[in-house]
């Protein structure tokens, strides 16, 4: 089980986040990358390695479900790495993507999925029963109704912040779409690698959330078309 | 206060401890989980709910939960309208063929308060799989309802109004320690399900039963498996489906089954059927000589569920037929029958926010007294509708306005409201 105060303190964090990244605050006067004539971009990539992780989101002990197979995926804890304070210019965006979290042997697959806004995350149901994706954040309340297998909705996210997605049939399905202002951020592999391109030179906070582990934030120098190495092993 | 009443109040205290922390520790993320500890093994979760509603003079809306304090028999019978309930359940894994399932409850019952009443174990069973890649599972103890559709929606979240249906929650004059002597005496308690007597076994006035009890389960062995099109359930209990028990009355089992098929995604239709020796022997030595298991209640059920976009709709009948024995004229013509109809309906409106209705029809055969024929019981009809604005995710807010029709000269229209909040993790 996640301890409140770490949760409460990386959904504070994600927040500031968001305010900062809407405020253009720049860090070291630091530039965009695609400014021409402007320094190389770097940077930074490592590892995370999670030591102890909370268990995943479980099924409610419901003395009235008659039992019946268990059709769960095992999801892998995922950490999303991102810069607390992006860099001046760092919103001039091209044409916002298309993002997915699927719907499979009722789990949301990937567990953590990292968006910039204005991302239409498409939510396609590849089980053969009903899905019903809800989510009651503050960031995005929306509820795409029952569909069936084969089908699916999108929902576009405007705001940053955490986005929590439920299933309204099953209570153990949960999954998390945080939304960025900015692209400085990414998502760790099965090896908890990650890499974050395009970071102007300068000196960025980093923050590493995981949704079973604790937050935590590093300090990190970006010199000019390198890659700065920064491991972090939350507890 | 004396040492069981603080032995409850500290276990109020704690579940009520337990629900906060939880609730504290939801609010920071929106929504609330369940406690796991020994690395996945036990999982905790609880379940609480509180209703307020305007007075029910009529007791349309009392229910067969029942205080297990001896001191609060008489006052025994509980308003869903009016209703404190905290639930804590539990999983115990242990290893890959067996886990052990249960809650232990609290709830205000009639006069008395959540802190007056006992911890009762509502459901404890052991559940056993034989193979793990077949879904096939046994469970034995204090087991889930195998009747129906709308008994396994226990939790206060999962019921879409503040009422229930009358089918499952109505009392009937019918009671399993007590046999009316003729028809003259059934006919007396007519729209009396809450407070009922009659002149053999147990004189004292107590509460009849529904057609199918919910908030008690039975207790036995039942098994269960399913398919991708088809699921199955068998049980042996010991009390039946009108009246659910821990220690039989009688020497009888009841035998139940429910078969549902999913013909398309969305789609549910269900049948069910149960049959079971319904009154105490104790209240039949005193009525006749004839074997006590002769005298049964047999159901007969079926249920649909059809769900697409943000509509969800719920319809399940019962028939239920009660043998009862002949004392004396003017005699209760063969078996008494208790149909009940219901149906509802939900439309999620916004996100979190839904509008919900519920028509329910409770309706009595026949039989002849006195005075001439007329419906053992009084019929009741009931319109219930509401909304339901979720919180959070784990917090539920519902209000409902409720109208229900009977058929006697006491209170025989009510116009009632009621409003409920739901938290659970």
């Amino acid at each position: 089980m996640l301890s409140s105060p770490r949760r409460g303190l990386a959904s504070a964090f994600v927040c500031l986040v968001a305010v900062l990244a809407v405020l253009e605050a720049p860090t070291d006067g630091a530039l965009a990358p695609q400014r021409p004539g402007g320094p190389r971009a770097g940077a930074i990539r490592g590892r995370v390695e999670l030591r102890s992780v909370a268990p995943p989101p479980v099924q409610r002990p419901n003395v009235s479900d008659l039992g019946g197979p268990d059709r769960r995926e095992v999801e892998r804890p995922q950490s999303v790495l991102y810069l607390e304070t992006a860099p001046r210019g760092a919103f001039e965006q091209p044409e916002p993507g298309r993002a997915r979290l699927d719907q499979r042997n009722e789990t949301f697959v990937p567990h953590v999925l990292a968006v910039t806004t204005g991302t239409i995350v498409d939510f396609p149901n590849s089980d053969r029963i009903y899905h019903n994706v809800l989510s009651y954040s503050k960031t995005a309340r929306f509820d795409l109704g029952r569909y069936a297998a084969g089908r699916s909705k999108a929902v576009r996210f405007d705001k940053a912040g955490i986005v929590r997605v439920f299933c309204d049939i099953h209570s153990h399905m949960s999954a998390f779409i945080l939304v960025f202002s900015h692209p400085f951020f990414a998502v760790t592999d099965e090896e908890g690698r990650y890499r974050i391109d395009g970071v102007p030179p300068g000196t960025y906070n980093v923050a590493a959330w995981n949704d079973r582990a604790s937050f935590d934030t590093r300090t990190v120098t970006v010199a000019e078309g390198a890659a700065a190495q920064l491991d972090f092993a939350p507890r | 206060m004396g040492l069981r009443s603080k032995a409850r109040l500290a276990c109020v205290c704690a579940a009520c401890g337990l629900v906060l922390c939880a609730r504290a520790a939801a609010a920071q993320v929106l929504q609330g989980q369940p406690i796991v500890l020994g690395n996945g093994a036990v999982t905790l979760s609880g379940d609480f709910s509180a209703s307020t509603g305007l007075d029910d003079p009529g007791f349309y809306n009392y229910t067969d939960y029942q205080s297990t304090d001896a001191a609060q028999e008489l006052e025994s019978a509980d308003s869903s309208l009016r209703r404190v309930r905290a639930a804590l359940s539990g999983r115990v894994k242990a290893g890959d063929h067996f886990s052990f399932l249960g809650e232990l409850r609290i709830q205000s019952a009639g006069s008395s308060q959540i802190w007056d009443s006992r911890p009762e174990a509502s459901a404890l069973y052991v559940r056993i799989r034989p193979w793990v890649d077949r879904a096939l599972d046994i469970q034995v103890g204090r087991i889930p309802p195998t009747f129906g559709a709308f008994g396994r929606r226990p939790y206060t979240s999962d019921n879409l109004l503040v009422g229930y249906p009358l089918g499952y929650q109505y009392l009937t004059s019918l009671r399993p320690d007590a046999i009316p002597a003729n028809a003259d005496e059934l006919l007396r308690m007519r729209g009396r399900g809450w407070l009922s007597n009659f002149s053999v076994g147990n004189p004292i006035p107590q509460r009849g039963v529904p057609l199918a009890a919910t908030f008690r389960w039975d207790t036995g062995i039942q098994i269960h498996g399913t398919t991708d099109m088809i699921d199955a359930t068998a049980s042996i209990t010991t009390g039946t489906l009108a009246n659910p028990l821990v220690k039989d009355d009688n020497s009888g089992r009841q035998i139940a089954g429910r078969v549902a098929v999913h013909p398309i995604v969305g789609l549910v239709v269900g049948a069910s059927a149960s049959r079971g020796p319904f009154f105490a022997t104790n209240a039949v030595r005193a009525a006749t000589t004839q074997d006590p298991d002769t005298f049964t209640q047999t159901a007969w059920g079926a249920d649909a569920e059809y769900s697409r976009g943000y509509y969800l709709l719920r319809a399940e009948a019962i028939v239920s037929r009660w043998t009862l024995p002949a004392v004396r004229a003017p005699f209760i013509d063969g078996p008494v029958r208790a149909t009940s109809v219901s149906v509802e309906g939900r439309y999620k409106i916004l996100p979190g926010l839904y509008a919900a209705a519920r028509v329910d029809h409770l309706g009595f055969s026949t039989i002849t007294g006195t005075a001439g024929p007329r419906t053992w019981d009084a019929p009741v009809d009931r319109l219930e509708t509401g909304a339901g604005y979720y919180v959070q995710r784990n917090v539920l807010l519902k209000g409902s306005y409720q109208f229900d029709r009977r058929d006697t000269n006491r209170v025989p229209r009510s116009h009632l409201a009621g409003a409920e909040v739901v938290f659970w993790f």
